[in-house]
């Protein structure tokens, strides 16, 4: 369902992702861990249609559809679903307006029921029950004055709400109590399905213990470096990226200033 | 249609205007005041390019002749109901088959005169009335439902009315008052409107101006606090062809409390510019602004916030916020807090921001499957949200809400203008 071959990104002018190769199928969960800086952030944002992040060279294509150059609401509509790494603050647009919208136009768009009112808000009370956050949230302005936890959970609420076909969830453990990692890797769990691919960015092997992924990947400098099972996760628990990156950082200022 | 001579159009309106008001046949109760407006008339001069205060608006469109015709087209049918009391004023004649208030209003049809007018379209607006309403609240009056007082003026060609509304509140007395304007046409609509509040009155006052199009606004609000009361005016303004609020404050009495809330939106060529002036003449007293503008395509607004201090008012409280939304780079908003205060012991803080929509809430809306002309729609409501879901009255909140809706909905792009 995703297919990412040979991709070249750059951010604002500068290049980032350097030849990128990833293919995910449905069912399949799939974890990128790899250093800061390394570009997968940029990798999410490009596939979710970020301004200013522009694929100059090969090709990412989403249930064979090339995403260069649709409109972020499009990829939306056609399933692909990102949790950010850090959530936007909407001020005056409370929750329930924004679900409202997000569903009617990505469930219109797939051919899904309408939901009325009552429907709407049932769902919503049930998904926020079940990454315990209080029905409060669903009146408070998007991710107004959340705390970093809050917001996490707010984007797995979101997620269990437009059931994406590819969910692309960045450091949504980062920030994360224990009690609330679990609940999360619940939410995420519920949605494994033999239809739907998960990738997650992550830095701690920990949550792949409640979220056992199919593959893991090293992203190191714009590429994937390294692929395995979920005991390369444990590896790099262990021993860190210097054995993979060769002492380097992997991220991408570096060797940019070359560039 | 003789028209005015844009090369000397101060010269030409203030001509046009006192042979208006020489010529006006005004009811005798209005006859005195009529004699004071002239003079003030004919003392002042109307603004040119250079007059400061109105360094952002131009009369230009005047030069269709507005002036030079009353206007004298009927009501709509469909007229705006938002309480059961309702006073009807036509082109600055009151209908009186629409009138019905609440026990403890009366009302009278003079006019008085007023000290804070500033501009020669108040002092015209008094030379030349050809009818006045004025609400008398009696003491201790707590009117529950609201007055409604609508003020309509239309006209298929270019053309004026002058309007006056005065509203007296005793002591002790409660009111909710919503000021509309209407206009339907090319037709300029000069209003002044004046409330006085006795000690422990309290006035929830509204002014909605709705009407967009090729009407044009040129309005003053006065309001006199010489009771310790308290007032919460509400100002909704939709951009027109020219529209221009002086509000004018002041606070006389110690203890007493203003809070005023405005939402102005400016979208395709219209105009609104915004004159606040708060004098605080006396100790203790608090005012509090709060208004948000918005312009969009080649929309522009002006909002200038005087607050003014006066030497002996110590123990003031006073704040000014005015934040501003620009929809696209063609569209364009001036704000300006001036402040003067001649004593130390004062509290005073004020706020002015112009800025556009955030590219990182836009994204997350899309990300979302939401359009991104949904997307902009959302983040501009959500910019005058808290306004206008503070709004206290439910028949007003029903009418603004939708009202906001439209105003914020997409246009057509105009040729040649960036997105
Ligand atoms: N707008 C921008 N302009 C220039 N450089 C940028 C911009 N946005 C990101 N970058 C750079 O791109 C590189 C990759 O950033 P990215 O956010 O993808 O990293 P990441 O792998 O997600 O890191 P982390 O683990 O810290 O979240 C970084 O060096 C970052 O500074
Ligand atoms: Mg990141």
């Amino acid at each position: 369902m995703l297919e990412i071959r040979d991709l070249h990104a750059s951010v604002a002018g500068q290049p980032i992702l350097k030849g990128l190769n990833l293919t995910v199928k449905p069912g399949e969960v799939h974890a990128i861990m790899g250093p800061n800086g390394s570009g997968k952030s940029t990798l999410a944002n490009v596939l979710a249609g970020r301004d200013n992040y522009e694929i100059t060279g090969g090709e990412a294509l989403f249930d064979g559809k090339s995403l260069a150059d649709m409109e972020p609401e499009d990829r939306a509509r056609l399933g692909l679903f990102l949790a950010f790494q850090y959530p936007v603050e909407i001020p005056g647009v409370s929750n329930m307006e924004f679900l409202k919208a997000a569903l009617e136009a990505t469930r219109a768009a797939q051919g899904k029921e309408e939901w009325d009112s009552v429907t709407l808000l049932r769902k919503a009370r049930e998904a926020c029950k079940q990454v315990d956050l209080d029905a409060q949230f669903l009146k408070r302005g998007v991710n107004e004055g959340f705390s970093g936890g809050e917001k996490k959970r707010n984007e797995i609420m979101q997620m269990m709400l437009m059931e994406p076909k590819l969910a692309l969830l960045d450091e949504t453990d980062s920030g994360l109590d224990i009690d609330a990692l679990q609940t999360v890797a619940k939410g995420v769990n519920s949605l494994r399905s033999p239809e739907r691919g998960i990738v997650l960015v992550t830095h701690y092997q920990r949550l792949l213990d409640y979220i056992v992924p199919d593959y893991v990947h090293v992203l190191s400098g714009g590429k994937i470096i390294k692929s395995g099972g979920k005991e390369l996760a444990l590896e790099l628990e262990q021993h860190g990226y210097g054995w993979l990156t060769g002492g380097q950082n992997g991220g991408n200022d570096k060797e940019d200033q070359t560039a | 249609m003789s028209g005015e001579n844009a090369l000397n159009l101060p010269e030409d309106l203030k001509a046009r205007a006192l042979q208006n008001a020489r010529q006006a046949t005004p009811a005798e109760a209005l006859a005195p005041l009529r004699a004071d407006a002239l003079a003030a008339l004919e003392a002042a001069a109307f603004p040119g390019r250079k007059t400061e205060a109105w360094k952002y608006t131009s009369l230009y469109a005047l030069t269709d002749g507005h002036l030079a015709a009353r206007a004298e087209g009927a009501a709509p049918a469909d007229l705006p109901v938002l309480s059961e009391y309702r006073l009807v004023i036509v082109n600055g004649r009151l209908d009186e088959t629409h009138t019905a208030l609440p026990e403890g209003v009366t009302l009278g049809r003079a006019a008085r005169h007023l000290d804070g007018l500033t501009t020669p379209f108040a002092f015209y607006n008094g030379a030349a009335l050809d009818d006045a309403v004025t609400l008398e609240v009696a003491a201790n009056a707590d009117v529950a439902a609201p007055v409604q007082v609508l003020h309509v003026a239309a006209g298929d060609a270019p053309s004026h009315c002058n309007v006056r509304l005065e509203v007296n509140l005793g002591s002790g007395s409660r009111l909710t008052l919503i000021e509309q304007y209407l206009a339907r046409g090319p037709v300029l609509t000069n209003a002044v409107t004046a409330i006085r509040a006795a000690d422990n009155a309290h006035l929830t006052h509204y002014r909605l101006q709705a009407d967009g199009g090729d009407s044009l606004h040129i309005g003053t609000l006065l309001l006199q606090q010489t009771g310790v009361s308290r007032i919460d005016s509400y100002q909704l303004m939709a951009g027109n062809r020219l529209r221009r609020n002086d509000v004018r404050a002041f606070l006389d009495k110690s203890g007493a409390e203003l809070n005023m809330h405005g939402v102005f939106v400016a979208r395709e060529r219209s105009h609104i510019d915004n004159q606040l002036c708060v004098e605080h003449r006396v100790p203790d007293c608090t005012s509090n602004q709060v208004y948000r503008g918005l312009a969009g395509e080649k929309g522009r607004a002006v909002l200038n916030g005087r607050i003014h201090i006066h030497p002996g008012a110590k123990g003031t409280l006073a704040e000014l916020s005015n934040k501003n939304l620009l929809l696209n780079a063609g569209a364009e908003i001036d704000t300006k807090p001036e402040l003067e205060i001649y004593n130390d012991d004062v509290k005073c803080a004020h706020g002015a921001t112009v800025g556009q929509l955030d590219a990182m809430q836009q994204f997350y809306l899309q990300s979302r499957g939401i359009s991104a002309a949904e997307a902009k729609r959302m983040l501009s409501l959500g910019f005058v949200n808290e306004l206008i879901m503070g709004l206290p009255d439910q028949a007003v909140a029903d009418w603004a809400q939708p009202w906001i809706a439209a105003e914020l909905g997409e246009r057509p792009v105009a040729d040649g203008e960036a997105a």
